[in-house]
Order: structure tokens, then sequence, then C-alpha cells
């Protein structure tokens, strides 16, 4: 226990020191195992873990998900989802936000990636918001809350992650993570309705759409729908049907996803051949990366594990006599504080080797607890001192204080704040899904 | 420290050689990257209209992964794109300090990797006199296993020689990748 708990303080005095993660937690893990096995023991399990992992099927659904984000980026698909958005709500006081978070959540169905998703739609829904003479904090804050959607609602590199961390199903993660993802886009379309009953000046209505100009827009999203559908409904079996067999493992799925995205922006004429190269070498930079800390990741787990610190906080938790969800507030909360200060997948990465065994030991459902993680790391997103999507907005727009924003990003963060809540107190909402799947 | 108070004009011959040998195994990796996602679209397709699925697409996905990954890891490492907190960058702010920091950790980095590498290799050559060979494709694991171990290998040697240079010559590493500038890696995956 005690090993366990200081090798989590050397990991995060090394990664404050600017330490790569992947190796903070390699290096720990390596030498905590060391200490408590043998170096033989230790160099050994560090080995195999590379050669093994390296070569380890389920994580090639990670570059395919990050090529499909990337590929559907540059097809210019964003521009359309607005438009459709705005031919539906842009009537409304406050339409135009209520119109970005919908095509955020739109962009976040083909997209696995929060901050992406807040960079892309920046760039589309702020000229439309400043036109129509929208605060600066509204705007800014709609896209930053809307953008932490990319996390949540399928595919989700978040979860990707927390599924190989945790060897939890990522299909049903991916199913797990639709309700509370729509969820989160009404929550914060009632953010944007009670922010502009507050100062009606904050988000004026826009220009009405006629009927036939909207059927129009709505065409242009064809390729959104049929990616979605495609990756999703392969993975829930829903594609079935003779004389087809299109139920798709999620590898195949990203595969199948990553390759339309391609043939769409192809069709579109949006792809150039130095921009593919781009592309593929982006993905590959972030696939090494990120199977850099996931190897770092299970290493210090493999530590952590043998060093008997699940078990002993788990028998220190039960000792205390209190209800299990008391310890789950407990767990919120400390996620709730990291994200204040730690950027989303840091977070995600020292914490779950700790808490999950916990969890799981405590009798709650593992793809529940990853919706709930993912739920909570999209709130780091937008938490001050460091939300890293209102620095991506800063970095966009330029011109706003990161003040203005986090201001305008509280009333969203209380919608969050509900919807966790929410989902904590009905887990049904995010195991409804997938228990349906079979 | 002696050289930092003479300027170089040009980047030194080894850090303009190394970004010249860069290119070829991101290269390797795109191809890699392209390939693997036609031959998963292929395979469903195949799979699913024809019956006919690609028999070895789960063992080449594997080989493909580990191409992927290790051909550009001691690309990633040179420009800084590992994944990092930089939470203190603000408190730790002074360009002496940082450098002194950066570099270290850099040679730290490197040669924590020396250790696994060399027990990968052990590993790639009891897999070759074992004879271990792939299910479907008969490829020897043990290559796969050795280019693992090589590119580790290289990562180290340019891991440390990355600090070495930023400690005691950074002039000769302007133009490359500023590890603090470089956010793209983090961009993409949250």
């Amino acid at each position: 226990m005690t090993e366990g708990l200081i090798g989590f303080a050397v990991v995060l005095l090394l990664v404050l020191l600017r330490m790569p993660i992947a190796f903070a937690m390699g290096l720990v893990g390596m030498v905590g195992y060391m200490l408590e096995t043998s170096y033989r023991g230790a160099i050994s399990m560090v080995s195999r873990l590379i050669i093994d992992a390296s070569q380890d099927y389920g994580l090639s659904v990670v570059p395919l998900f990050i090529l499909m984000g990337l590929f559907v980026n540059k097809g210019g698909i964003s521009k359309e989802l607005y438009r459709v958005s705005f031919a539906f709500l842009g009537h409304f006081r406050g339409g135009l936000a209520m119109a970005t978070i919908v095509a955020c959540g739109g962009f976040a169905a083909i997209c696995g990636s929060s901050l992406a998703t807040a960079a892309t739609m920046s760039k589309v829904a702020m000229p439309q918001m400043r036109r129509y003479g929208y605060s600066d904090s509204l705007s800014t804050a709609s896209i930053a809350a809307g953008g932490t959607l990319g996390i949540l609602i399928p595919p989700s590199v978040i979860l990707v992650i927390y599924g190989l961390l945790t060897e939890t199903s990522i299909g049903k993660l991916f199913i797990a993570g639709i309700i509370p993802g729509l969820l989160g886009i009404l929550f914060y379309l009632a953010a944007v309705r009670f922010t502009v009953a507050r100062n009606p000046n904050a988000g004026p209505a826009g220009d009405r759409t006629s009927w036939p100009d909207r059927l129009v827009a709505l065409r242009g999203v064809w390729a959104v729908l049929l990616l979605f559908f495609l990756v999703i409904g392969g993975l829930y079996g829903a594609l079935n049907f003779w004389p087809l067999n299109l139920t798709f493992s999620p590898t195949e799925a990203a595969g199948m996803g990553a390759a339309g995205a391609f043939l769409i922006a192809l069709f579109r004429r949006a792809l150039t051949f130095q921009s593919t190269i781009a592309v593929l070498k982006e993905t590959a930079f972030t696939t090494a990366a990120l199977f850099s800390v996931l190897i770092g990741a299970w290493i210090f787990s493999n530590f952590v594990n043998i060093a008997g610190l699940p078990e002993t906080l788990l028998s220190v938790v039960t000792s205390y006599d209190v209800e299990p969800w008391v310890i789950m507030l407990m767990i919120l909360l400390i996620y709730i504080a990291l994200g204040c200060v730690f950027e989303s997948l840091s977070m995600l990465l020292l914490t779950v080797p700790i808490f999950f065994p916990l969890v799981r030991d405590l009798g709650y459902d593992p793809v529940w607890f990853g919706i709930v993680v993912v739920v909570v790391t999209e709130i780091s997103l937008i938490t001050p001192p460091v939300g890293l999507n209102v620095f991506i907005l800063k970095g966009v727009v330029g011109d706003v204080s990161t003040g203005t924003i986090f201001r305008g990003v509280t009333p969203f963060w209380v919608a969050d704040i509900l919807r966790l809540s929410l989902l904590v107190l009905f887990p049904a909402i995010a195991l409804f899904l997938p228990a349906a799947m079979h | 420290m002696t050289e930092t108070s003479s300027p170089e004009p040009a980047t030194a011959p080894v850090v303009r050689w190394a970004s010249r040998l860069a290119a070829l195994p991101v290269w390797l990796a795109c191809v890699t990257l392209f390939a693997l996602m036609a031959m998963t679209f292929t395979d469903v397709i195949l799979r699913s209209a024809f019956n006919a699925p690609i028999e070895a697409a789960t063992e080449l996905t594997r080989l493909f992964m580990a191409i992927i990954v290790f051909s550009v890891l001691p690309v990633i490492s040179a420009q800084g794109g590992h994944i990092v907190v930089d939470l203190l960058d603000s408190v730790i702010a002074h360009p002496l300090l940082t450098r002194l920091r950066d570099n270290i950790m850099h040679i730290i980095c490197g040669c924590l990797l020396i250790l696994p590498a060399e027990r990968v290799s052990v590993l790639a050559e009891r897999a070759r006199s074992y004879g271990d060979r792939t299910e479907y494709l008969n490829i020897p694991q043990f290559y796969i296993a050795w280019f693992i171990a090589a590119m580790a290998f290289i990562t180290a040697v340019v891991l440390i020689l990355r600090g070495l240079i930023g400690l005691f010559a950074p002039a000769q590493l302007q133009g490359t990748t500023n590890p603090t500038e470089n956010q793209t890696v983090e961009q993409a995956n949250d």
C-alpha cells in the first residue's frame, strides 16, 4: 500500500518536472516492480509488455479512429453541419449558440476528440455568431462546452484508452456513451436558454429559414449520417441483415470509418496527395505517443497491483463501514479537483490504475464507470484554471480573454454537474443501450 | 558550455543528417497506416459480401501496428512529441532552468530505454532459436522483435544525443521542433 502511494507521488513529481508521462509511469513502475520482485522479473515484464502491446490486435482501433477524425476534418463536413443546425434553430433567441451545440454534437459523432471538435467548430461558428451580434462570452462558451461532447459521443479516443486500460469492451463503452451524449446536448441547449433569458442581448435571434431551404441544407449532411450509421450501426449489430453480415469488431468499425471518411473526402475533392500524407503522418505520430503512454500506464498498473494497492485501498475503505455511494462521491470529487489542474488524458492515465480496481470491487459496472470518468473529464476541459477547450478557443479566436470565456462557460458547467448527478443516480442512462445490445 | 558563446550560423551536420534520415521511417509509417486502413476495409467487404475474409488480416494488423508505432518513435522523441504535463511551465520560466530540466529529462529517458531494448533483443534471439513463425504467412517472429529492439535503441540514442546537444550546444538545434511548442500530439487525442 505505502509503496504504491509513494510510487504515485513520485510519478506526479516527475510528470510535473516535465518528464513525459510514458517514461515517468514506466520508470516508477519498473523500479517499483523490481523492489517487489527482482531485477530480472521487472525487466522481463517490461520487455514482454513492449513486444506484446505493440502487436496487440485490439490496439489497432486507436490509429484508425484518429485517422477517421482527421479525414473528416479535411472533408469540410463541419460547415454543412453548422448550416443545417442553423436552418432549424437559428431563428430562436440564442439560436446560433444552440446551432453550435447541435453541430458540435453531430461532429462528435464522427470525431473522437474534444479539442479537435472545439477547434474545428470555432472556425465555422464563431464568425457567424459575431455577425449576428452575439456576446463573446456566450459564443465562445457554447463552442468550448459543445466541443467537450467529442469524447463522449462515439467514437471516442478517450473511451478507447479507458477500454484498453481496464479491458472493458470498447463496443459497449461506445454504445453506452450515446444517451449521456444526447443528454449533454439537451442540457447545453437549456444552458443557452438560461443565458439568453437572463441577458437577451447576449444572443439575438437570427433569420428564419424556410422549410424548402431546410430540406436542401439537410441533404448536405448525408456524409455524417452515413459514416455514423456505418460505424456505430456496425458495432451495434444493426446492419446485420441478409445478405450482408455487417457486425463489426471495434477495429473493423474504425477501419470502415477511416476508409469511409477517406473516400468521402476524396469524392469531395478535399484531399491532395500532400494533405493525405500530412494526415497519415499526424496519425502515426499521435498513435506512437499514445502507445508510449499506454505501455507506461500498463507497467505502472502492474506495479500498483503487485504492491497490493487496490486490495489495501478496498480494505481501508470497507473498514470505515460507509455506503459505496459515499466512496463514489469522494472519487468523483477527487476527479473534479484533479480536473481543475490536469489535462484530460493525463488525468485518466494517472487515476484509472488506482481507482478502477476499487470501483469494480465495490460492485460498480466498468462500462458505467467509464462513461462517468469521461463525463468528469469533459467537465475538466472547461473548468478553470486549466480548461483545455477554453484555451483552444482563446487560441483560435484570439481577442477574447480567457476570463470572459470562463464566465460564459458557468451555466454549461452547472449543466454538466447536473448531468453527472443524473448519471450517478440513474446508471441505466448509460447502461440501458449496451444491455439491449445482445 | 563553451560552444554557446560562439553562435553557429548553420545547424550541425549530425542534426541535418538526422532530420533527413527521419523522413524514411515516417514514410514507412504512412504507407503502413494506409495499408492497414485499406486492408481492414477490404477484409470487411470481402467477408460480408462474399464470405471470403482475408485470412491473414489479424496477423498483418499486429505486424502493421508494431511497424507504425516503432518506426516513428525515434522521430517523435527527437521532436519532443511525447505527451507531457505543462502545469509548471509558467512557474519555471527561466530559460536556463527549463533548458537544464528538459535536456536532463531527455538524457534520463534515453538511458531508461537501453535496458528494456537490450532485453527485447534477447527475447528476439530466443524467438529465432525456437524458430517461432506467424500462423498464416509463416513470417519468423524474431523479425518484428528485432525491429522493435533496434528502433528502441535508436530512440534511446536519439534522446541522449538530443539532451547532450541541447545542454552543450543548443544553437545547433535551432530549426528543429521546440518541445514546448509541439502541441499537435496533444491536440489530436483529447
